[in-house]
């Protein structure tokens, strides 16, 4: 199943200073896609990552989303743009409750009155469209505050909608019965549910996930590559996972591409993939000669 | 409001207690703009009397210029208000217009940065006003109109903790929460971590300005001294001391810390006859004081005397969730 092209990475390589993290990686996400990069440690993965949320500047090659041209913006632009991820090392908002933590999410989707991808074209544009969308922006949040501090009916029923936006995610997740938990708190599996879900909360139509599945037992794995199925086609998205639990990549994903010394050594089915001699030698070592 | 115009009638004929009302004020509303940013920012400002030099400068400046015109057919006492403030605002504007100046470059980066830049800050608006004669230089102004007033005091405060305490239930003030928790997470969520960070130091120095407006219109003199790093940490103080991100927590430590020394004053004179040394010295042994209580609240609880909670948290709000636990 293969939709529109979502995001398109192509020929990056990231370089820090001399050392080549990342070689001339290309991919493409198609909508209802569910791709996975695998790869030993330090294969760059992680850095394929960054470089597609905008944390890092590509030394070359192009990152699109949809039709934008994503090198240079910031991590919190390309989210509103439509591509969201999870983190490797869990970074929840750990102090506030887990309801509070999707608000962030849904309300940093959905603040103000202005459509957030029109007001990022103008403020990417010449300068005096620039300085008009700074001040665009900064008349919207103005307006925020001042609603927030009068209680106005629109803030009260922005509020409540984002609160039933909240809980039906919490819902899809599973956490429902944690809403009112400190983050911290939570098991580590549904600390993991919950940034997922705190990713969709910001209505992505890319989801990128960094190791969803690390730490989980073998139960959780299993729950876990249901959900992400299910995610897929309930929010119709493309999806992209770190994985490095073998059985997890092989049995979900479509695609992958797997990656060693920030060079791409094969992309396909994870049958074809796996038969592949070069993966084989990346994962377990040069064949013996006599062998 | 009432509560504040009997409070007024009933401190009028009592100017000590009425000075240390309004004191007592200036230092909440201080605090509690300190706690925007130091607390549920968590991004460190150590210079929160410059912005209120700036505002009391300001403010003072202008109320100096307009001390001759009135409004005809408002009474006198109205259009003294009335143009205390304009005066007011135009010191917190200026005082957020530098906030912005200062914030702007070193928000963009993560980190410390704010505190070294508000430390620099605080001490180059002390030096400008000390050498510049238009400002009264080092032995200060001493010509504002005396026009504060305890009803004018608590109503700032009023304000102040209305705008910190809606801001914190609002989508806003979450996009602080998060800044605070994970910088990194908050941009990948969508959160503009810079302007976000700008906004509520912009806010936090504006209310540092309406403080120091509202300082220099009932304290006969205001001058560099007064607005010194000392004065900075003393804000700070009371803030961590109430517990970062709690305004409950900036009110009552601003209270108490702003209280404490008149109170030991009391004690001391009450011990040591009226002459007693150890009264007069009150003032110099404050800080030394201060660094104690510190260090006892550091200690026994590190998350500050009210940690995260709020006073309204006890009153069961069913609609709001409480954005940190205790």
């Amino acid at each position: 199943m293969s939709g529109e092209v979502l995001l398109d990475v192509q020929k990056v390589s990231m370089a820090f200073g001399g050392l080549k993290a990342l070689t001339d990686f290309s991919l493409q996400i198609c909508r209802g896609d569910l791709q996975g990069l695998i790869g030993p440690n330090g294969a760059g993965k992680t850095t394929a990552f960054n470089v597609l949320t905008g944390v890092y500047l590509p030394t070359e090659g192009a990152v699109m989303v949809g039709s934008e041209r994503i090198n240079g913006r910031r991590p919190h632009e390309i989210n509103r743009l439509g591509v969201a991820r999870t983190f490797q090392n869990i970074r929840l908002f750990k102090q506030l409750t887990v309801l509070d933590n999707i608000r962030i999410a849904i309300a940093a989707e959905s603040s103000g009155g202005f459509d957030a991808v029109r007001l990022q074209r103008l403020k990417h544009g010449p300068l005096p469209s620039r300085l008009f969308g700074t001040a665009l922006e900064a008349l919207n949040n103005y307006r925020d505050w001042w609603r927030a501090c009068l209680l106005t009916p629109g803030f009260l029923r922005e509020e409540v909608r984002i609160t039933a936006k909240a809980d039906e995610l919490l819902q899809v997740m599973g956490l429902a019965h944690r809403r009112d938990e400190l983050a911290k708190n939570l098991p580590y599996g549904e600390q993991r549910r919950l940034e997922i879900a705190r990713a969709l909360g910001t209505k992505p139509k890319v989801l990128l996930l960094d190791e969803p599945a690390a730490g989980m037992n073998t139960r959780e794995k299993a729950d876990l590559m249901v959900l992400i199925r299910q995610l897929r086609t309930q929010f119709e998205l493309g999806v992209l996972v770190i994985e490095h639990d073998m059985k997890l990549v092989m049995g979900i994903c479509e695609k992958l591409t797997v990656l060693d010394h920030g060079e791409t050594i094969s992309t396909g089915a994870p049958a074809t993939v796996r038969a592949d001699p070069k993966v084989i030698e990346a994962y377990l070592g040069e064949a013996p000669a006599h062998a | 409001m009432a509560v504040l115009a009997v409070l007024q009638f009933a401190l009028k004929s009592q100017p000590f207690y009425a000075n240390l009302a309004c004191l007592v004020g200036v230092n909440v509303v201080l605090a509690v703009s300190l706690n925007v940013i130091n607390g549920m920012t968590g991004q460190f400002s150590i210079g929160h009397a410059g912005f209120m030099a700036a505002g009391a400068y300001c403010s003072g400046m202008l109320s100096i210029g307009l001390k001759d015109y009135k409004v005809g057919f408002l009474g006198d006492g109205v259009s003294d208000q009335l143009f205390l403030v304009i005066a007011l605002l135009a010191g917190g504007a200026f005082a957020g217009l530098c906030g912005f100046v200062v914030g702007l470059p070193s928000l963009r980066l993560k980190g410390d940065y704010l505190a070294i830049v508000t430390l620099g800050f605080g001490e180059i608006i002390r030096v400008v006003v000390q050498n510049s004669n238009a400002l009264g230089g080092a032995l200060g102004l001493s010509t504002i109109p005396q026009t504060g007033s305890v009803f004018m005091v608590w109503f700032w405060v009023f304000v102040v903790v209305l705008f910190a305490r809606r801001l914190a239930f609002s989508p806003h003030g979450r996009n602080l929460w998060a800044i605070r928790e994970d910088e990194i997470a908050a941009e990948a969520m969508g959160v503009d971590t810079t302007a976000y960070k700008v906004r509520s130091f912009v806010a936090s120095s504006f209310f540092a300005g309406i403080a120091g407006g509202l300082f220099a219109h009932f304290v006969p003199l205001i001058s560099p001294g007064q607005f010194t790093f000392v004065r900075s940490m003393e804000i700070v103080v009371m803030v961590v001391a109430g517990g970062l991100g709690s305004t409950t927590g900036a009110v009552v430590a601003a209270v108490f810390l702003t209280l404490l020394p008149e109170g030991l004053r009391t004690v001391f004179q009450n011990l040591g006859g009226a002459d007693s040394s150890l009264a007069s010295k009150v003032d110099q042994i404050r800080m030394p004081i201060y660094g104690v209580l510190l260090v006892v609240i550091m200690l026994t609880r590190p998350q500050g005397i009210f940690g995260t909670a709020e006073a309204w948290d006890l009153f069961g709000k069913k609609k709001q969730q409480k954005p940190v636990g205790p």
